[in-house]
């Protein structure tokens, strides 16, 4: 059995404090679902544990077995079993699927994969996750729907097996048959050796795989922790029972108004 | 000598101004410093240019009516060498070819003028790996109507190089066709100058000239320019140009990173796939393979 550890966890964006103080404990075995309205610091406390460069960790720690995640580079934290699941997944142009994979199997063994067995177990999940079969050769998430991108974060757990995933809105942009296939999958990693800490909305997603813990997220802390009663409660009642038990909620984030950029090029004119 | 390895049954190879060795097909012939393409079959041929410190060499390409050949063409240019290759393509001649520069020496230049007549088409790649300064000035002009040319680069600059490349395209007919997507990677203190130009002539009604022009940029002492020109003297065409000058995706990066690649593993799967589609002009496994390994070596 791992343990992932977070202790007293303070993060930053920019001057912004996000996470004011989060402890959360993790074994392997256990499935933990995050709740909590929008802006509070759900997507912020999954891309802080992989490392995002944007996401200042200013206090706090983070143990994976002992180890200190936060001394690591976001390459080492994924080698040691941390595997993130984005809710925006990047679309790199020239990089095939195929190509990204293999490099990314390769990068946790000592001895590259075989071609065949790559192309074995790539087929395999590829049909399990009912996903198109040209996906091999497409550019990483290029022109991808947002349904296919998901299912590609989720082919990408599968195939890199780690210890401890982290799935953000997994299930937003999936139609009905593809939250069902993407959470058969989640369900068939479940084991004494996986753990997965899942960010959703939806009851419908923690239906399907249920989590063994819940916890709502408000204002950068973890305010309340429980099971399954707690997804039930929030889907009914939504979060203003939270606000009402003395806990400040924050609102969403600040509207900006959408400004059209000037031509650059023309500005350099002018400046000559 | 590993400055080129010969692949294919058909090649030709040049040492300074002589030819030192062929195997030629048939309706193939070279000639004080022209080689004549009469196949009646499609052909793969290899030419291999290796040229001294100071020599320029010239050479003429012909490919007769309806002709078909891929050439794989490897560079070997010695300091301040000149390699000049004049291309004629006469009707319905189609040719594809692919250009590798392996030199490794300080600087060299290279010209290329490429003439295309009715419905000739010609589709070049070349892939500026080299571990040298360079200046090349290809242009392509299309003489015959529904002659269409498109150009690829994938050009690495590094260390102290000085790479500079001028790309013309030159419509004289209507209804010709001209595309060239242009790709630079600099690093270290390396330079990099792209200048596309696309230009159609008046009275060249129904033509196309698109341009892409992008370099990335690793290092803060890099240098890189990327310019695109349209000169465009008639109006029922279509023409577009698009160029970008800029560092690699952060977040790219941070993506793959995710998925346990290191950063330069990371950098070298971006760059590749950056450089890749100049490889695409031909069909050939060992190319790939080439490219592949001569990008990892140089540590792109």
């Amino acid at each position: 059995m791992s343990t992932l550890v977070i202790k007293d966890l303070h993060v930053n964006v920019g001057e912004k404090e996000i996470l004011k103080g989060i402890c959360l404990e993790i074994k392997t075995g256990e499935i933990h679902a995050i709740m909590g309205p929008n802006g509070n610091g759900k997507s912020t406390l999954l891309s802080a544990i992989m490392g995002h460069p944007k996401y200042n960790v200013t206090s706090g720690s983070i143990l994976l077995e002992n180890q200190d995640v936060l001394s690591m580079s976001v390459d080492e934290r994924a080698r040691a079993g941390l595997f993130l699941g984005m809710q925006y997944p990047q679309e790199i142009p020239g990089v095939t699927n195929s190509d990204f994979l293999k490099a990314a199997m390769n990068a946790r063994l000592e001895k590259p994969i075989s071609l065949f067995k790559f192309i074995r177990t790539l087929d395999k999940n590829i049909e399990e996750l009912n996903m198109n079969e040209n996906l091999a050769h497409r550019y990483l998430n290029e022109g991808f729907s947002g349904g296919e991108k998901k299912r590609n974060e989720i082919l990408q757990m599968k195939l890199l097996k780690p210890q401890f995933a982290l799935l953000d809105e997994i299930d937003s942009g999936l139609d009905v048959d593809a939250l069902r296939v993407v959470s058969d999958a989640i369900n068939s990693m479940r084991s004494d050796d996986f753990a997965c800490v899942m960010v959703s909305h939806y009851e419908r997603l923690f239906e399907l795989v249920k989590p063994t813990h819940v916890h709502v997220l408000v204002n950068g802390q973890i305010v309340m922790s429980g099971g399954y009663e707690l997804v039930e409660k929030i889907d009914q009642e939504g979060y203003e029972w939270i606000k009402e038990l003395g806990i400040e909620m924050k609102e969403e984030e600040e509207k900006k108004p959408i400004i059209l950029e000037s031509c650059g090029k023309k500005e350099s004119f002018k400046n000559e | 000598m590993n400055d080129f390895e010969l692949n294919c049954s058909y090649y030709i190879v040049f040492k300074n101004q002589e030819c030192i060795q062929s195997s030629l097909p048939d309706n193939v012939y070279y000639h004080q410093h022209h080689l004549v393409f009469e196949n009646q079959k499609p052909i793969e041929i290899q030419v291999i240019f290796l040229l001294d410190d100071y020599i320029d060499f010239s050479i003429t390409y012909t490919f007769e009516k309806r002709t078909q050949v891929n050439i794989i063409e490897t560079k070997v240019l010695k300091n301040h060498a000149f390699l000049h290759k004049t291309m004629n393509l006469k009707e319905q001649a189609i040719v594809h070819i692919f250009n590798e520069n392996n030199s490794n020496h300080d600087q060299s230049k290279m010209k290329e003028d490429i003439y295309l007549q009715r419905d000739a088409l010609c589709h070049s790649g070349y892939a500026e790996l080299s571990n040298s300064s360079i200046e090349g000035e290809y242009s392509y002009y299309l003489d015959g109507e529904n002659a269409d040319a498109q150009v690829r680069m994938a050009i690495l600059s590094k260390e102290n190089e000085q790479k500079s490349f001028k790309v013309l395209i030159q419509h004289n007919q209507p209804h010709t066709y001209g595309q060239m997507d242009n790709y630079g990677v600099v690093k270290d203190k390396g330079h990099l100058t792209i200048d596309g130009i696309g230009t159609i002539t008046k009275g060249q009604h129904g033509s196309s000239s698109h341009q892409t022009n992008k370099i990335m940029v690793f290092d803060s002492e890099c240098i890189a320019s990327a310019n695109p020109y349209l000169f465009i003297d008639e109006f029922d065409v279509k023409a577009s140009h698009a160029a970008g000058v800029g560092k690699m995706d952060e977040e790219h990066l941070y993506y793959l990173q995710s998925r346990g690649l290191t950063k330069k593993q990371a950098m070298q799967l971006i760059t590749y796939g950056y450089l890749k589609p100049v490889i695409e002009v031909i069909d050939n496994e060992m190319l790939k393979e080439h490219f592949e390994d001569v990008l990892s070596k140089v540590g792109a």
